[in-house]
């Protein structure tokens, strides 16, 4: 008790120094269930035993903690078991591979990322998550933004950001994860389109590095998704000088949106969900959802969203507001990427 | 910090559930670490959902002891059967089983042991004295650009243990280099070498090409001998290195300890290039270069004493600045989490308690290594009794099992027995099996640190060696490599003279 009324008292004061709102870091305020329905009967006794869950990315990403989350969510609710079985490696493909081979029968389910809508995007063999799968539930969607040194004497708002890189002429740098067609080397462009500055992007697959580039002063600036630098931001460590996103979230309300500066282009997002496969029998794919969705509304999920800044914008598509969400950023992924003159296939 | 320390060894040992779970990293941790096939990562990731029901300070303590004692325990395994249990491991085995085969298993586990105890308890001693000072220093001056020269040093140096001539030596570490370019590059993300397969686009895995080159090409050589009637079955030999013979090697354990320490600070990088770059440097400065790869105690003192030196180090940026060292680490930040905590400097601030009942575990796990190591390992040994008809199947069993377990992936276990085969043809020809691990391992660690630190200088070489230790760790590389390559060229010449 001490202890949690410690870090409250850490959490508050590095609010105060960040900027950040802290009523929004306690999170899950107002937070209503979208799912009535408390309980579902097994459709032919369906599932008689655990889950497989199939996630793409090693177990202490943002990945792992998700489906490891969602997974202790759905058990409480239903009493059935997930063991989850990670396949990393490929920029998520060879969990996906795994999963595609794996019988459609409604026990194997899969975690996995935008990643998936962009890889579909760029190469149409691979599996479509809006039409190949089912999305059970998309339960995290984060916005990105851009971060500096709290203690950055050179720059200190995305103004003078700005400024302070064209000077520079390219020699700039910022960390990201920016491998070929990523959300993040796309988001890139747009923003050195749309300033007309240049700058060099650094690619750190690993998170640990690549915050321990910014705060050793390796970089000048990283892009990021919130929820991966909560603890800097409390800490004072870092501090967003720019949100990718179309209105200011309130915990970040002093942080000006890439709109307010400028910037037109329709923000990509960072989204992970729970998918099934298509050809799983139908009435297995209605309890799946059910669970899934309403294990969304869990308090421990809710409790684990909130920590990880996922309530800062609404984070919950059922599988028609997935296909939405999928759809579209495969079709902005199509274009951005043959705007690039990569080769689409 | 002794007061503190006092107060952590007060609050771990005062109550019986933390007294037992320590007990039970300590135990679970080493067992994990020495049975072939699993390591001490299978155990935390067995462990993690459980320790949510744990109070903050027992969940992070147990698997920071874990991290100490499985990362001893692999060495066990490494020395009995070539069975590295972690990479971190792989180093020690290059001495380690030479001298197994020689019946000097004793002294080689039981040097082992001490010097684990030693390396990790120093580190735990760093770790209490300077943790928050350390690590930001080591994020200030070390950045991907300093860590590929290092990386470049350490294969400068390692890269003539084992083959039969330096050109031979360096051909195995080519080899190993372009076996880990298959996959993504780890920059861009372009596939290479997968020829269309998704599951070669993730890479070649560290494990299964550690079993398949160390423990696959070893039992396909031992059946070879068994065969054609020349096989010997190792000694069995429980005699301890006496203090004096290893007080010859103090200072090997010293440089082991600065080293291991440094490269566990690294955030990314960890206890695998500490157990590398440690047995480098004990090569390097070895007037018996000759020697090691062949059953010299140096090597396996090195790199068990650098690889527990780096377990303490790889704290420090975790519990300082957030940033896990390694795989285990990594799996603690989620352990933190669980708790509603976040690794970083506010737990400094927050949770002191919980900090110094963790330094306190890892101290004594340090500690208890030496005692239990030394009490177990005359048991372990007694494996060496089993009959190789029946040892045999049972390493490849644990082998495959090992192998799959990482990513579940049938490929892992082709890999493996690709590489025993492979291992075995090139064991025959003289090529180095150290020297390709060693070029897997570091290669990836030094190609993407190479890649980014290239952008971060734009590519301009003047400004990565204005650098200054950039430019000290290249310059001492290329030297080591000139040295070496002069020497195989004299030797050549006189060779060539006396015919």
């Amino acid at each position: 008790m001490k202890i949690v009324k410690s870090i409250a008292t850490g959490v508050l004061l590095a609010g105060m120094v960040t900027g950040v709102s802290t009523a929004s870091l306690a999170g899950g305020h107002g937070f209503k269930c979208k799912v009535s329905q408390e309980s579902m009967t097994k459709p032919g006794g369906f599932p008689d035993r655990a889950l497989t869950m199939i996630v793409p990315y090693g177990p202490a990403g943002g990945s792992g903690q998700v489906a490891a989350a969602m997974a202790k969510a759905v058990t409480e609710l239903t009493g059935v078991d997930i063991n989850r079985d990670h396949k990393p490696g490929g920029s998520g493909t060879v969990g996906m591979t795994a999963y595609m081979a794996a019988p459609a029968d409604g026990y194997n389910v899969l975690e996995h990322i935008d990643d998936a809508s962009s890889a579909h995007a760029l190469d149409s063999s691979k599996p479509n998550p809006g039409k190949d799968l089912i999305p059970l539930v998309i339960s995290q969607v984060t916005f990105s933004q851009i971060y500096i040194r709290s203690s950055e004497t050179r720059y200190n708002d995305w103004k003078s950001f700005v400024a302070w890189v064209k000077k520079q002429g390219g020699k700039a740098t910022i960390a990201n994860v920016s491998k070929e067609g990523s959300m993040e080397r796309v988001s890139m462009k747009f923003i050195t389109d749309a300033t007309g500055m240049k700058i060099q992007q650094i690619s750190f697959d690993k998170g640990a590095p690549r915050y321990g580039a910014l705060m050793g002063g390796q970089v000048d600036a990283l892009f990021e998704q919130p929820g991966d630098v909560k603890k800097f931001l409390d800490s004072g460590d870092f501090k967003p000088i720019l949100t990718i996103f179309d209105e200011r979230p309130k915990a970040f309300a002093d942080v000006p949106t890439h709109t307010e500066m400028g910037m037109s282009f329709t923000p990509l997002l960072r989204f992970r969900g729970f998918y099934v496969n298509a050809n799983a029998p139908a009435d297995r794919v209605k309890w799946l959802q059910w669970a899934f969705q309403r294990g969304y509304c869990q308090d421990s999920y809710q409790k684990f969203n909130d920590s990880k800044f996922m309530s800062v914008i609404d984070s919950y598509r059922d599988t028609d507001g997935a296909r939405t969400l999928i759809n579209g950023a495969i079709k902005q992924y199509r274009e951005v990427y043959k705007s690039m003159g990569m080769a689409v296939k | 910090m002794i007061e503190n320390f006092l107060a952590g060894t007060a609050a771990l040992f005062g109550d019986p559930i933390t007294i037992l779970i320590f007990v039970f990293g300590v135990i679970g941790g080493m067992l994990f670490g020495a049975i072939p096939g699993v390591s001490m990562l299978t155990l935390a990731a067995i462990l993690l959902p459980f320790s949510a029901g744990l109070e903050p300070a027992q969940g992070v303590m147990l698997f920071a002891v874990i991290y100490c004692t499985g990362t001893y325990g692999g060495a066990i395994t490494a020395i009995l059967f070539n069975i590295p249990g972690a990479p971190e491991n792989a180093p020690t085995a290059f001495d380690g089983y030479p001298m197994t085969k020689q019946g000097r298993a004793g002294k080689a586990v039981g040097a082992a042991v001490l010097c684990s105890a030693i390396g990790g308890t120093a580190s735990a001693l760093l770790m209490m004295a300077a943790t928050e000072p350390l690590a930001k220093w080591a994020i200030r001056n070390i950045g991907p650009p300093e860590i590929f020269a290092l990386v470049f040093f350490g294969l400068a140096v390692a890269s003539s243990v084992g083959g039969n001539t330096i050109w031979k030596g360096w051909m195995s570490v080519l080899l190993g280099l372009l076996v880990a370019t298959v996959g993504q590059d780890p920059v861009g993300g372009i596939n290479r070498y997968n020829f269309g397969m998704t599951d070669l686009a993730a890479g070649i895995a560290f494990v299964p090409a550690i079993l398949g080159f160390f423990a696959v090409s070893e039992i396909f050589i031992q059946a070879e001998k068994r065969a054609f009637g020349k096989y010997n079955a190792p000694k069995l030999d429980v005699n301890f290195p006496t203090f004096l013979e290893l007080w010859r090697y103090k200072i090997a354990v010293v440089r082991s300890i600065l080293v291991g320490f440094f490269c566990g600070i690294l955030p990314g990088i960890g206890a695998t290039l500490a157990a590398f770059m440690g047995y480098g440097e004990a090569v390097r400065w070895s007037k018996d270069k000759e020697s090691f790869g062949k059953g010299n105690l140096e090597g396996v003192i090195s790199s068990e004493t650098a690889n527990n030196a780096a377990t303490g180090a790889a704290m420090i940026p975790l519990l300082a600045l957030g940033l896990p060292g390694g795989a285990l680490t990594a799996i603690m930040v989620a352990v933190f989490q669980f708790h509603d905590m976040e690794p970083g400097p506010l737990v400094f601030y927050n949770s002191p308690e919980l900090i110094w009942v963790v330094f306190a575990a890892m101290f004594y796990a340090n500690v208890s290594i030496l005692f239990i190591g030394l009490i177990e390992t005359k048991t372990i040994l007694q494996l060496l009794r089993i009959p190789f008809h029946f040892l045999a199947p049972m390493i490849l069993m644990l082998a495959s099992i090992g192998s799959y377990i990482g990513r579940g992936l049938v490929l892992d276990v082709m890999v493996m027995f690709l590489a025993g085969m492979i291992g075995f043809l090139l064991r025959r020809s003289g090529y180095s099996i150290p020297g390709i691990v060693l070029g897997i391992i570091l290669g990836k660690i030094g190609e993407q640190n190479f890649a980014q630190g290239m952008q971060m200088v734009h590519y301009d070489l003047i400004t990565y060696l204005s650098r200054p230790i950039c430019l000290i760790l290249i310059v001492a590389g290329a030297i080591t490599l000139g040295t070496g390559v002069y020497k195989a060229l004299a030797s050549n010449r006189t060779s060539a003279d006396q015919q």
